[in-house]
């Protein structure tokens, strides 16, 4: 396995009086495509927002290639490159397709590096280019997902993390989505996908980690998965 | 002891002892004070079923006080009806208006009531206050609604050509009754289905209304309730001051009311009650400063608000709770 | 005719500076949900720092208005320290921020009371004179408020749309989680728009003490029409708050003269009482799904 950029050791966290992680203990290589898959309303998601800070860890420790994350504020864990794509995308509805992208470089001063990654962005997703002055609100699902991972994209972070980018589209475009997550990959950036459905992911994943009810119940590779059916029945209905 | 239990006995004993305060502390300003203070006690009793209990953001309860007192004094002034049915009927006009203004504002969402039963509270007081027209000139000219000056001259529950020296003492204890029947009525409500029901819509609103349990039915219910003794309050207000005036809206008047609230504890049963005779203890003790009344008062209502959001109800449930986890 | 410029010309006027009092309440509600009571008493304040700025400190009258805004800002910051940081923290903060701010407001207002009495002050901060359009003698002053107002209004869509700090408002105002995501601090933005809310009510509370006169209790009535215009609008909504506080200003201007000042602020009210029958979220608000 290569080594480790993000590392979760006992973590527990929740919202007021519930806590939904219970001891999560979690690896995620540099370099290497994530994804942690499980049943609705096991933690999922809040790992995702334990992580990016938005949901404050009572117990337990984040790091990022060393650095501790759990005792910073959401905006200081962006700064550290840690990007997350919430479920739903969460974009700006009232501003264009140009600034929700703009407000994902809000952290990056440089003119010139903003500009370079909008290219970017917009050689990955040309669609977002041929929309650019749409106002998000009026978008389609696809159109939507697109903008959210684009603008997530704008931060030049080094770990992204999506939650559900398959979430609620037609299937052509779920394969479009993931097109794009492979491609990424494949340029070298290291991602976190958290997906309810397994299968897609299965042999581009380079490890799978199930969660079930706040703890990781099975790591594993996704030939792995596929050999241990009563996980796969168990856990994902399939 | 149950709860409920305990509620009574705090309930006679406050009753015990409010009994024989007139013949303790015979004193004309003594009896007077207090009488007020159980009329703001009622108005703040039943303010607090709206605001703590139903959610509802209600500024209007003065505007339905006052809606109160110049029904009766209106009624008694221009129809000649006696206080005694005036004053009813004053609270029942009280709740008529109050499920107008419920339905006005019930569709909105918590911020939106604040300020539209603020605006409708000032648009009374700017309408009462400007019209200097003359509506009848029987004692001199006198608009409809009695202008700056207010209404008086509208009649008497009696008591003051019965015992001419000590009407007031009578007046006491018709306040005190009047409170009493408030607060038992407010009880039964936090504690009866209505309270339940509420309660229901706070903990968990989607479960409530799978239930059948209607937010808008239940608020407009308890807007109307809590109008009709707060309407009565009103009335007798007039009576006792023998003038209903434009000075019922006034902001301080609010905001001492608020204060009670707030310091006593949003929501709680005895909360209101205490808050209301502490403000008045305080407001009594001040009289030399009372320059600062207002800033006092700002600075309380906001420092209670960030410090003790449950107010003095819910420092005695922590020291109640602390007494049960410790049974030595 | 001349009647029409007439109304025009007050109704302008009184838009523009409902317009200003309006936007920095939009801005707070739209981006803390939080509704400011004290806003009313910041315009006060605006108003007697600005007289005392000129008459006392013997201020330019221009260095006058920048003083009372400053101060303004600053009181707007205090709010948010004292008042708003630690209520974020606990539950219900809507309803208790609403009277934590009605507490605050009578303070600021009775210590302008304390400070200056309760007779009405002339505000420093005028121009005598007038313009001649028809028969219609417009004077000076209003059109000096106009022009403030739109240099205001002016500068504050400019800081909105144009600057990175504007954007990261609007963003926070539509979303507070994914404003944070994108590395917005969103307390240092809630700072932010306190003290910016400040400094307009400041620029307001001069105008409106400028045409009318300075007393402690001043902001009350232009602070209940901003919330009128707020909720008009849809509450959270700057642009649409723009535009309906001019609209107002015209309606009320027209109704002042058709039926007269007592039944203005009444008409106004069941105008807008029927607007939330229609759509009791504002005519430009949009409806907020709740999941549950």
């Amino acid at each position: 396995m290569a080594e480790p950029i993000l590392q979760l050791k006992g973590v527990k966290s929740g919202y007021a009086g519930r806590l939904v992680l219970q001891g999560a203990d979690f690896v995620a290589g540099k370099g290497e495509l994530t994804a942690v898959i499980g049943p609705n309303g096991h933690g999922k998601s809040t790992l995702l927002k334990t992580i990016s800070g938005i949901v404050r860890v009572s117990e337990g420790e984040i790091s990022l290639k060393g650095k501790r994350l759990d005792t910073l504020r959401p905006d200081q864990v962006v700064a550290e490159g840690v990007i997350h794509v919430p479920q739903g995308d969460l974009l700006f509805p009232g501003m264009t397709i140009y600034e929700n992208l703009m407000m994902g470089a809000y952290l990056t001063r440089e003119a010139g590096s903003v500009a370079e990654r909008l290219e970017r962005v917009f050689t990955l997703l040309p669609k977002l280019k041929d929309r650019r002055n749409q106002v998000a609100g009026t978008l389609s699902g696809g159109e939507r997902r697109m903008c959210g991972i684009g603008r997530g994209l704008m931060a030049g972070g080094e770990l992204l993390m999506l939650d559900e980018p398959s979430l609620g589209l037609a299937p052509i475009v779920i394969d479009q989505i993931y097109e794009v997550i492979f491609d990424l990959r494949h340029a070298g950036l290291s991602i976190l996908l958290v997906e309810e459905n397994a299968e897609r992911i299965m042999d581009q994943a380079d490890s799978i980690h199930l969660l079930d009810n706040g703890r990781f119940a099975w790591t594993g590779k996704g030939a792995e998965l596929m050999a241990r059916p009563e996980i796969v029945e168990a856990y994902l209905g399939a | 002891m149950t709860p409920i239990r305990r509620d009574i006995l705090i309930g006679l004993i406050c009753i015990a002892v409010a009994l024989i305060v007139p013949f303790v502390f015979g004193g004309r300003y003594v009896v007077t004070q207090a009488t007020v203070f159980f009329v703001w006690a009622i108005v703040v009793v039943q303010w607090n079923l709206v605001l703590g209990v139903g959610g509802i953001f209600s500024l209007a309860q003065m505007a339905l006080f006052a809606i109160g007192g110049y029904a009766t004094a209106m009624l008694g002034f221009y129809l000649k009806v006696p206080m005694l049915v005036a004053i009813p009927l004053g609270g029942l006009i009280a709740v008529v208006a109050g499920m107008i203004i419920g339905l006005a504002c019930l569709r909105l969402r918590g911020p939106y009531v604040a300020l539209l039963t603020l605006a409708i509270a000032q648009v009374m007081y700017v309408l009462i206050v400007n019209d200097t027209g003359c509506f009848t000139n029987v004692s001199g000219c006198m608009p409809l609604f009695g202008g700056v000056r207010g209404i008086g001259q509208f009649g008497d529950l009696g008591f003051r050509s019965l015992f001419p020296s000590k009407w007031y003492i009578a007046h006491y204890y018709v306040a005190l009754g009047l409170l009493a029947l408030a607060f038992v009525f407010s009880v039964a409500v936090i504690r009866g289905p209505l309270g339940l029901a509420f309660k229901a819509l706070r903990d968990s609103p989607g479960y409530a209304l799978s239930r059948g349990i209607s937010r808008f039915k239940y608020q407009l219910w308890i807007f109307a309730v809590s109008a009709f003794f707060t309407g009565i309050a009103g009335g007798f207000y007039a009576v006792h001051f023998r003038v209903i005036g434009p000075t019922v809206f006034s902001f301080s008047l609010l905001l001492f009311l608020i204060a009670m609230i707030v310091v006593g504890g949003m929501g709680s049963i005895w909360g209101p009650l205490l808050g209301a005779a502490l403000l008045m203890l305080a407001d009594e003790g001040m009289k030399e400063f009372s320059d600062y009344r207002n800033i006092g008062l700002g600075l309380l209502i906001t420092l209670f608000v960030i410090a003790w959001p449950r107010g003095l109800a819910g420092w005695f449930d922590r020291l109640r709770a602390l007494r049960t986890s410790n049974p030595d | 005719m001349d009647v029409v410029i007439q109304i025009i010309a007050s109704g302008l006027t009184l838009g523009a500076m409902y317009a200003v009092a309006t936007v920095g309440l939009s801005l707070v509600y739209g981006s803390l949900n939080m509704l400011n009571m004290a806003h009313g008493a910041l315009l006060t304040l605006g108003g007697y720092m600005c007289y005392a700025a000129i008459t006392h400190l013997g201020f330019h009258p221009v260095l006058g208005l920048a003083a009372a805004a400053l101060v303004c800002a600053l009181a707007g910051l205090a709010i948010y320290v004292f008042a708003t940081l630690p209520l974020l923290r606990a539950e219900n903060f809507e309803t208790n921020i609403f009277i934590a701010t009605i507490g605050i407001g009578a303070v600021i207002e009775s210590l302008m009371l304390k400070s200056f009495g309760p007779y009405p002050i002339p505000q420093p901060l005028a121009v005598s004179g007038s313009v001649v359009i028809g028969n219609v003698h417009i004077p000076l002053q209003n059109i000096m408020i106009l022009l403030t107002a739109l240099v205001a209004m002016t500068a504050v869509a400019l800081l909105l749309q144009k600057t990175r700090a504007g954007r990261a408002i609007r963003a926070t105002s539509m979303s507070r989680d994914a404003a944070q995501l994108m590395g917005v601090r969103v307390g240092q933005i809630y700072a932010q728009v306190l003290a910016l809310s400040g400094g307009l009510a400041a620029i307001s509370g001069v105008m409106i003490s400028s045409i009318a006169t300075l007393t402690p209790v001043m902001g009350g009535d232009p602070m209940l029409k901003a919330f009128i215009i707020c909720i008009v609008a849809g509450l959270g909504n700057v642009y649409g708050a723009v535009l309906a506080a001019i609209v107002l200003g015209l309606l009320e201007a027209a109704t002042q003269y058709v039926l007269g000042v007592r039944w203005s602020f009444a008409t106004l009210l069941l105008l807008v009482i029927l607007v939330l029958i229609w759509r009791p979220y504002g005519l430009f608000g949009r409806q907020q799904v709740v999941r549950l």
